[in-house]
């Protein structure tokens, strides 16, 4: 049953689901799903330890965040090792990592972020005015609804009002931030 | 049966909604149409906007997590403190990425541009 694992055409898909699994919280994906839908003809007991390695695999690349070289680096050596993989496998792995790492990487950085985060933003400017008591008076403001939400719950709306001076206070805070961005922030 | 009409702000309330309302009116006196249309559509009403009256940030970097050894994302937090119609202050705080907060600022700068000329 070795020639079964050795094909490439299922790693693909079992990449995939071992991703969707590990790294986007997809429920359900069970060992006898992936087993049944990519090797239907391997037996339980070969495709756990396979599949147990290929995840490891994947894991390892997705937690140092491997480059393109560290990639082939690393592969090589798994391709070396006793019991590791073929070089056909390496080459689909390698694929798969260059396609899916940005999407990856994404879905652990929002594993990582345990406040909220920005969802959506929206905005409008009112000409406010008053007009009960006193004469009218044109005060423009801003309304501006924040979407925020914490990982996989529902978000919360914030909504404000600013008039032109907090808008103004509020923008020369944000040029500190982008200050301190170009300065203390090497190229990552 | 509840009937309001907007502009004359008043209210006619018959049979068993009447004693509620009396309720309602107090309040609805005393700080606005806010409570009693929250009180009939709850969730769905758009927000009463709120103050901000104090705004900190903090520019980060997440160096390393359990399920990711090497994350290396900086990020923009953010703390906002908001007072609410009734003078309640809350503090409320969310994070950006680098890309989000260049898209937070330049808004920003959209909305100063506007209200200047409006």
């Amino acid at each position: 049953m070795a020639g079964e694992l050795e094909s490439c055409k299922p790693l693909s898909g079992l990449l995939s689901g071992l991703a969707q699994d590990a790294f986007y919280g997809h429920p359900g994906i069970t060992e006898e799903l992936l087993r049944s839908q990519l090797y239907p003809d391997v037996p339980i007991e070969e495709f756990r330890p396979f599949q147990a390695k290929m995840r490891g695999i994947l894991k390892s690349i997705a937690s140092a965040d491997m480059d393109f070289n560290q990639l082939e680096a690393f592969l090589t050596a798994q391709t070396k090792k006793q019991g590791g993989i073929t070089s056909d496998q390496a080459a689909v792995i390698s694929k798969f990592w260059k396609s899916h790492k940005t999407k990856i990487r994404e879905s652990l950085m929002n594993q990582s972020r345990w406040d909220s985060g920005l969802r959506g933003l929206s905005w409008r400017v009112d000409g406010k005015s008053q007009s009960r008591h006193s004469a009218e008076i044109h005060t423009p403001v801003a309304i501006m609804e924040l979407e925020i939400g914490k990982s996989g719950q529902e978000s919360e709306f914030l909504c404000l009002e600013f008039d032109e001076i907090k808008v103004n206070q509020v923008l020369k805070k944000l040029s500190e931030v982008e200050e301190s961005i170009s300065t203390l922030m090497q190229p990552v | 049966m509840v009937k309001a009409t907007t502009g004359t702000a008043q209210i006619h309330a018959e049979g068993e909604y009447a004693p509620l309302l009396d309720v309602w009116s107090d309040r609805y006196r005393q700080e606005g149409w806010h409570y009693l249309l929250e009180a009939i559509f709850g969730d769905q009403l758009p927000h009463t906007p709120e103050l901000l009256i104090d705004f900190q940030w903090k520019l980060g970097m997440a160096v390393s997590s359990d399920s990711c050894r090497s994350l290396k994302y900086p990020y923009v937090a953010v703390m906002l403190k908001v007072a609410d119609h009734s003078g309640q202050v809350k503090n409320k705080s969310f994070e950006m990425t680098i890309p989000q907060f260049q898209n937070f600022y330049r808004q920003f700068k959209e909305i100063a541009a506007i209200i200047e000329t409006v």
